[in-house]
C-alpha cells in the first residue's frame, strides 16, 4: 500500500538470527527437548506391549492380562504428566525468546535515523509493528513449538521403528520421495503465496476500518456506493488470493495424505510375507504396523505448521530489516565555538535531479527571531529540516558555530537545535510524562512554569487529575491545538539554544497562537528562534523575515523594510491587513 | 465452487448473535452441506482403518496370503479415500470460513454507509476495528468447526456401533468413557478462557504502546526520550511474558490430560481386550483394532473440545456484529421537495443567499461548525431551505444539493483522481479547474503518477496543509448547489491562502456558497459577512464595513493585531534590537 522506505533482511540474516535466538538458553532448550522426547517415548512403549501380548499369545504364553493394563495406564499416565511439562517449559521460553524480540525490535525502531524518521509515510513501520509482530508472535507461541515437538516425536518413533524391525522399515521408504518432490513444490511457491493472501485480507479489514472510520465523509459526499464496490472488489481479491494457496495445497494434501497410509499398507504387507518366511515375529509386525500409525500424527502437525513458519520467517525478516537502515550521522571532530547558524551555498533534492534548494545563503544571529514566510512547495519545510540538522544538504554546508550539523552527535545536536512540526502527538501516559520526555529529571514547578510558557496551564490544571490525568490513546482527548501545546512546552523544558518552529501553531485558534507565540517569546527571550509561519502576524511579531521562493530566499530584512520595499511580502502584507494597495490579488510567488 | 464475493449479502437477521449465526449458516446452506457431507466421509474413513488394519493383522495370523492382500488393499482403498475427502473437506471449509467472513464484511460495510455520519457517534472505531481484526474470523471459524465438528460425532457413533457390535462389554466401555473424558478436562477451560482473556487485554495494551511509539516517533528522535519508552515498552512486554507464562501453565495441564485421560481409556480397552482374545471371543485383529480405535477417538474428542470453544467465540463476536447492525440513523428525511433559495439557520439567524459567497465569522470555532452541522442536516434543527423546512426533504437529496466540507472529512486510499471526483462524473478540465481554486496544482505534480498516484490510507503520505487543499479541490470538484466551507484554509500558509480566496469565490461565482472562517484573506472576497457571537448572528455587512463598524468583529478578524506589541518604536529603527527599545 504505502511506499516500503525501510529494508527487509535476507533469509541468510533471518536464519543466522533464527540460530542465534535458538541457541541463546541451551539449558532450557534441551530440558524442553528432553521432557517432548521422553514424552514421546513413554508414547511408544505401548504398542510394543500390545505387540508382545500378540506374541504371548500365539506362543500360548500364560500371561497377566490386568498387568500389561496397568504397564500400558502407567506409561500413558507418564507420558500426560511428561507431555504437560515439556509443553509448560517449551510455552515458558518460547514467551521469553518473544519478549526479547519484540523489545529488541522496538529499540532499533526507536534507534532508526532522524532523516528516515522525517520522510513523509510512517505506514511501513506501523504495520511492522502490528501486523509482523503479530504474526511473529503466533509463529512463536504456536508454530516453533509445535514444529519441534513433531520433530522430535517423529525422530523418536521413527528410532522405535528401526529397533523393532529395520526389514520392515525399507517398504516404508518409497514414500520419502514422494513427500519430498510435492512438499518442495509445494514450499517454494507458498511463501508468496501466502504473503499475498495476508496483504490482500489486510486490505480489506483496513478498507472496512476506512469506511467505518470515514462514515460521515462517505455520507456528505455520497460515496455508499463506492465503497459497497471497493469493499466488493477487496473481497474479490482477497479471494483470488486465498484461492491460488487453496490451489496449491490441493494438490500438496493428497500426496501428503497418501504420504501416511502407504507406509501403513507397506508395513503390513512386508511384514505379512516376512512373518510366512519366518524372518519376523508377529510382535514385530504388530508394533511396526501401529508405530506406522502413529507416526502419521507428527508429519501431519509438521506439515500443517510449515506455512505458517514460513510466514513468520517473512515477518521476521521484516522486522529485522529495520536495523539494517544504514545511519545518516557521522561524527565529525569538530566542536561548535558560539551558537550561531549558518547556511551557505545549500542546495538540496528529495530526488536525484530535482533540486528543491537552489544555493540558499543564511546566517541567524544568535537570539534573533527570523520568520519565514513563502508560498507551499517553495521549500520553507525542506531548508527548516536542514537547519534544524534532520537532512545534511546536497551540496554546500549548514554549520552552527562552524561545526557542521549532521556530524554532531545526535544528544549535542538535541542540545543545540530542536524542531517542532505541524505533526504533532500526544503519548499515552500522563500529561506530565509528556511534558517531560526530553527531560526526564525536572521537577513540577518546572513543567508548570513549561506548560504556562505555552498558554497551556489554564487548561491542565482544569483536567480532571491536572498533571496525571492519563492522554493519549485510551485516555482523555486532547485537540489538536492543545496537542502543539504540549509539543511546545515539551521544547520549553528540552531548552536548546536555537528552535525551527515549522508551522507549530497552526492548529491553534488564530487568537489564541498569537498570544501562545507572545508568551512564548517572552520564555525564549534569548534563544534564536527560526519560525516557519502561514500567519503573517508571525512574521510581522519577528525580527526579520525571510521570504522563500522557488526554492531561493528572495527577500530578506525587517518587516518594515519589506513592506517598504514593496515586493511580495508587501502586496501580500496589505491583502491580508484589508488595506487595499494598488492590487488585491497578491502576487502569486 | 461458486466465486466469492456474493453480489447481494442479503439482509442479516440482527435479532440476536445467535439468529445472526444461524442466518449467516442459512445463506450459505448448500456450500456447507457439501462441507459437512465430505467431512463425514473423511471422518468415516479415517474410524474405519482400524477395523482393516485388524482384519490384515489376522491374515498375516493365519498365514492367509490371499486376505491379506484383500484387507491390505482396504486398508489403501481407506487410505485413498481419507486422501480425497479430507482435501475435498478442506476446500469447502476454506470456502465457507471466507464466505463466512466476507459476508460479515459486506453487511458491516453496508451499514456503516447507510450509518454514515451516526456511526462515528455511537460506535468507537475500535470496537469497529475489532470486527475486521478478530470477529470476522471468529465468525468463518465457527462455520468451519460444524463441519469437522458434525463429522466428528458421526465418527464416534461409528465406532461405537462398530464396538458394540463386536463386544458390548467393550462398546459399553467405550460410550460411556468418551463423555466423561470430554467433561473431565471442563474444569479445565474456566481459568484457561479467564487467563487467555488477561493475556490477551494485555497484548492489546502492547500493541497500542507501540503502535503510540511509532506514531510519535518524530517527537522522540527530536527531542529525545527514547530510553524511557524503550524501558516503558520493556516493562510492559514483561508483563505480557509472565500472563502468556500463566495461559501456558494452563494450556500444558489441558494437553497433559488430553493424553492421560484417554490413556487410562485405552487401558481399559486393552485389558478387556486382552481378557477377551486369551479366552478366544476375539480374535487377536480385532484386539489391534480396539487399541486402534481408543487411540483413534482421541482426535473427534479433541475436535469437539475444539467446536465448543469456536462457537462460544463465534458468539460473542456475532454479538459486536449485532449491535452494529441494530444502530438506526439519528437524522431522517421526509418525502418533500424544494425549490431550494435562501438556505436559513432560524437558531442562529444565518441565512446563506442563493448565488451568493457568504462567510460566517466566530471567536469560537464550534460555534460556526455547529451552524455549518445544522445548515447539513447533520443534526436536528430548524432549518428553511426556500420555502420548505429541510427536514422535509428526503435526506439522500440534502445530501445531494448541500455540501459540508470540514476539515475531520477523511481522504480514502486509491487513486487520486477517484479521490477528488467524487460521481465519476467530473471532466479532466473541471478537476484541472478544482485543483487550481483549491491551489493544490503542486501536490499533483510533486506524484509521480499524477493524478493517477495511489493515495495511502487515510493520506498519511501529504502534510495536513497538503490534504487540507486536496479535501477543498474535491468538494470543489463535486460542484454542489450549497457548498459549505468549515475552516477550508486554517492549515495552509498564508500566500496559499491569499490564493485560494480570489479562486474560490472566482470558482462559485454564482453559485450559493457559505465559508466559516475567520481568515481576513478570505472574508475579503466574501459578498456578505455574518458576524456570530453567542451563536448568534449580531452584525452583517461586507468585511470592510464590519471592519470599521464593529469593533468585537475586528479583534476577531484581525486577531488581537491592532494591539500594540511593543511599545511604538521610532521610524525606521529596525525590530531585531531589544537594547534599543529600553533606551
Amino acid at each position: 500500500m504505502s511506499a516500503q522506505i525501510l529494508p527487509v533482511a535476507d533469509r541468510a540474516q533471518v536464519r543466522a538470527y533464527a540460530r542465534r535466538l535458538t541457541l541463546k538458553y541451551p539449558g532450557t532448550l534441551s530440558a524442553a527437548l528432553g521432557l517432548h522426547s521422553l514424552a514421546a517415548a513413554a508414547g511408544l512403549v505401548v504398542p510394543w506391549i500390545l505387540g508382545d501380548l500378540v506374541q504371548d499369545i500365539r506362543n500360548g504364553t500364560r500371561t497377566d492380562v490386568t498387568m500389561v493394563a496397568l504397564a500400558i495406564a502407567g506409561f500413558l499416565a507418564a507420558q500426560g504428566v511428561l507431555v504437560r511439562f515439556a509443553v509448560y517449559v517449551s510455552s515458558r521460553l518460547g514467551e521469553k525468546v518473544l519478549a526479547e524480540l519484540r523489545e529488541e525490535f522496538v529499540g532499533r525502531v526507536l534507534a532508526l535515523p532522524l532523516s528516515t524518521v522525517e520522510r513523509a509515510g510512517s505506514g511501513d513501520l506501523i504495520t511492522r509493528t502490528s501486523r509482523d509482530v503479530d504474526t511473529l508472535s503466533r509463529s512463536v507461541r504456536h508454530a516453533v513449538p509445535e514444529t519441534v515437538i513433531a520433530l522430535v516425536a517423529f525422530a523418536i518413533t521413527a528410532g522405535a521403528l528401526v529397533l523393532t524391525g529395520p526389514l520392515l522399515v525399507l517398504p516404508a521408504l518409497v514414500v520419502v520421495p514422494l513427500l519430498w518432490i510435492s512438499t518442495r513444490w509445494y514450499l517454494r511457491r507458498a511463501r508468496d503465496g501466502y504473503l499475498r493472501e495476508n496483504a490482500a485480507y489486510a486490505d480489506m479489514t483496513e478498507g472496512l476500518a476506512e469506511t467505518v472510520g470515514g462514515a460521515r465523509t462517505v455520507e456528505a459526499l455520497g460515496l455508499q456506493d463506492r465503497r459497497r464496490r471497493r469493499t466488493d472488489t477487496d473481497i474479490a481479491r482477497s479471494w483470488a488470493a486465498e484461492r491460488y494457496t487453496l490451489g496449491l495445497r490441493m494438490v500438496w494434501f493428497p500426496a501428503v495424505e497418501f504420504g501416511y497410509v502407504l507406509p501403513i499398507v507397506t508395513t503390513l504387507l512386508a511384514g505379512g510375507v516376512f512373518y510366512m518366511q519366518g524372518w519376523v515375529t508377529i510382535a514385530q509386525v504388530t508394533a511396526a504396523t501401529l508405530y506406522m500409525q502413529q507416526l502419521a500424527d507428527p508429519l501431519d502437525r509438521l506439515m500443517s505448521w510449515i506455512d505458517e513458519l514460513q510466514v513468520g520467517g517473512a515477518s521476521m525478516a521484516r522486522l529485522l530489516g529495520v536495523a539494517e537502515v544504514p545511519d545518516d550521522r557521522a561524527e565529525g571532530s569538530d566542536t561548535p565555538e558560539g551558537e550561531e547558524l549558518r547556511a551557505a551555498d545549500v542546495r538540496y533534492a528529495y530526488r536525484e535531479g530535482h533540486d528543491v534548494l537552489h544555493g540558499v545563503d543564511l546566517v541567524v544571529r544568535p537570539g534573533e527571531r527570523l520568520a519565514m514566510v513563502g508560498p507551499s512547495g517553495a521549500g520553507k519545510s525542506t531548508l527548516g529540516r536542514l537547519l534544524a540538522g534532520v537532512h545534511g544538504p546536497r551540496t554546500g554546508s549548514v554549520t552552527v558555530g562552524g561545526a557542521s550539523l549532521v556530524e554532531l552527535p545526535l544528544d549535542d545536536l538535541r542540545g543545540h537545535v530542536a524542531l517542532v512540526t505541524q505533526e504533532h502527538h500526544v503519548f499515552r501516559g500522563t500529561l506530565r510524562d509528556n511534558v517531560l520526555i526530553a527531560r526526564p529529571d525536572a521537577d513540577d514547578d518546572q513543567v508548570r512554569a513549561a506548560l504556562e510558557a505555552v498558554d497551556a496551564w489554564e487548561w491542565t490544571v482544569g483536567l480532571p487529575e491536572g498533571l496525571d490525568t492519563m492522554v493519549g490513546s485510551g485516555g482523555e482527548a486532547v485537540p489538536p491545538a492543545q496537542a502543539q501545546q504540549l509539543a511546545l512546552a515539551r521544547l520549553v523544558l528540552a531548552d536548546p539554544h536555537t528552535l525551527v518552529l515549522d508551522e507549530a501553531t497552526s492548529l491553534i485558534d488564530p487568537r489564541a497562537a498569537r498570544s501562545l507565540e507572545r508568551s512564548l517569546a517572552a520564555v525564549l527571550d534569548g534563544r534564536t528562534v527560526i519560525a516557519i509561519a502561514h500567519r503573517l502576524y508571525t512574521a510581522h511579531d519577528a525580527d526579520r523575515v525571510a521570504v522563500v521562493e522557488d526554492g531561493r530566499i528572495s527577500e530578506l530584512g525587517s518587516h518594515d523594510e519589506l513592506v517598504a520595499a514593496g515586493g511580495s511580502y508587501a502586496a501580500l502584507w496589505s491583502s491580508w491587513h484589508g488595506r487595499p494597495v494598488g492590487t488585491d490579488t497578491p502576487r502569486a510567488g | 465452487m461458486r466465486s466469492l464475493p456474493v453480489a447481494d449479502p442479503g439482509v442479516p437477521d440482527a435479532r440476536s448473535p445467535f439468529r445472526y449465526l444461524l442466518w449467516t449458516a442459512r445463506s450459505q446452506a448448500g456450500s456447507l452441506l457439501v462441507g459437512i457431507g465430505y467431512a463425514i466421509l473423511w471422518w468415516t474413513a479415517m474410524a474405519l482403518v482400524p477395523a482393516a488394519v485388524g482384519r490384515s493383522v489376522d491374515a498375516v495370523w493365519n498365514k492367509d496370503m490371499r486376505g491379506l492382500l484383500i484387507w491390505s488393499a482396504v486398508v489403501f482403498g481407506l487410505g485413498a479415500a481419507q486422501a480425497v475427502t479430507s482435501t475435498m473437506r478442506h476446500r469447502m471449509a476454506v470456502f465457507n470460513w471466507l464466505s463466512a467472513a466476507y459476508r460479515t464484511v459486506q453487511v458491516t460495510v453496508r451499514q456503516a454507509t447507510r450509518l454514515g455520519a451516526t456511526l462515528p457517534k455511537r460506535v468507537s472505531t475500535g470496537e469497529v476495528v475489532s470486527v475486521g481484526n478478530s470477529d470476522i474470523a471468529h465468525i468463518g471459524n465457527a462455520m468451519d468447526i460444524l463441519l469437522r465438528g458434525t463429522g466428528a460425532i458421526v465418527a464416534i457413533v461409528t465406532v461405537t456401533v462398530i464396538l458394540i457390535g463386536t463386544s458390548p462389554a467393550l462398546g459399553l466401555t467405550v460410550l460411556i468413557g468418551v463423555p466423561v473424558m470430554a467433561v473431565a478436562v471442563g474444569p479445565l477451560l474456566r481459568p484457561l478462557h479467564r487467563r487467555q482473556h488477561a493475556h490477551r487485554d494485555l497484548q492489546g495494551e502492547l500493541s497500542t504502546r507501540a503502535a503510540d511509539i511509532v506514531a510519535g516517533l518524530r517527537v522522540l528522535r527530536g527531542v529525545g526520550g527514547e530510553q524511557i519508552f524503550a524501558e516503558r515498552y520493556a516493562e510492559e512486554s514483561q508483563k505480557v511474558r509472565h500472563a502468556g507464562v500463566r495461559v501456558a501453565a494452563v494450556e500444558a495441564t489441558l494437553e497433559g490430560a488430553q493424553v492421560l485421560l484417554p490413556g487410562l481409556l485405552i487401558a481399559g480397552v486393552t485389558w478387556l481386550g486382552a481378557r477377551a482374545a486369551l479366552s478366544g471371543e476375539i480374535t487377536v485383529g480385532q484386539l489391534v483394532a480396539f487399541y486402534g480405535y481408543a487411540a483413534f477417538l482421541i482426535s473427534p474428542l479433541r475436535t469437539l473440545t475444539e467446536a465448543a470453544d469456536k462457537l462460544t467465540k463465534g458468539h460473542v463476536a456475532a454479538r459486536r456484529v449485532v449491535r452494529i447492525l441494530n444502530l438506526r440513523p439519528e437524522v431522517t428525511g421526509g418525502t418533500g421537495t424544494s425549490q431550494g433559495g435562501l438556505l436559513r439557520d432560524v437558531a442562529s439567524g444565518v441565512a446563506v443567499r442563493p448565488g451568493v459567497l457568504t462567510a460566517v465569522v466566530s471567536a469560537v470555532p464550534e460555534e460556526s461548525a455547529a451552524i455549518a452541522d445544522r445548515l447539513g442536516r447533520y443534526t436536528d434543527g430548524d432549518v428553511d431551505f426556500g420555502d420548505v423546512p429541510l427536514d422535509s426533504l428526503p435526506l439522500d437529496e440534502v445530501r445531494r444539493r448541500i455540501l459540508v466540507a470540514d476539515n475531520e472529512a477523511g481522504l480514502f486510499a486509491g487513486s487520486l483522481r477517484d479521490e477528488l471526483d467524487v460521481t465519476g462524473a467530473a471532466s479532466e478540465e473541471a478537476l484541472a479547474r478544482a485543483l487550481r481554486a483549491a491551489c493544490a496544482e503542486d501536490v499533483v505534480e510533486a506524484l509521480p503518477d499524477g493524478l493517477d498516484a495511489a493515495v495511502a490510507e487515510a493520506g498519511r503520505e501529504f502534510s495536513g496543509g497538503q490534504r487540507q487543499r486536496l479535501r477543498l479541490a474535491r468538494a470543489l470538484a463535486a460542484d454542489p448547489e450549497v457548498l459549505v466551507l468549515v475552516e477550508p484554509t486554517s492549515a495552509v500558509d498564508a500566500h496559499s491562502e491569499a490564493r485560494i480566496a480570489v479562486r474560490l469565490a472566482e470558482a462559485r461565482t454564482g453559485r450559493t456558497t457559505l465559508v466559516c472562517t475567520t481568515s481576513p484573506l478570505v472574508l475579503d472576497h466574501a459578498d456578505h459577512v455574518v458576524y456570530v457571537e453567542d451563536g448568534v448572528a449580531r452584525a452583517q455587512g461586507t468585511h470592510r464595513e464590519l471592519l470599521t463598524e464593529n469593533a468585537a468583529y475586528r479583534a476577531v478578524v484581525t486577531r488581537g493585531e491592532e494591539e500594540p506589541v511593543r511599545p511604538p518604536e521610532p521610524a525606521g529603527v529596525g525590530r531585531g534590537n531589544p537594547g534599543e527599545e529600553a533606551a
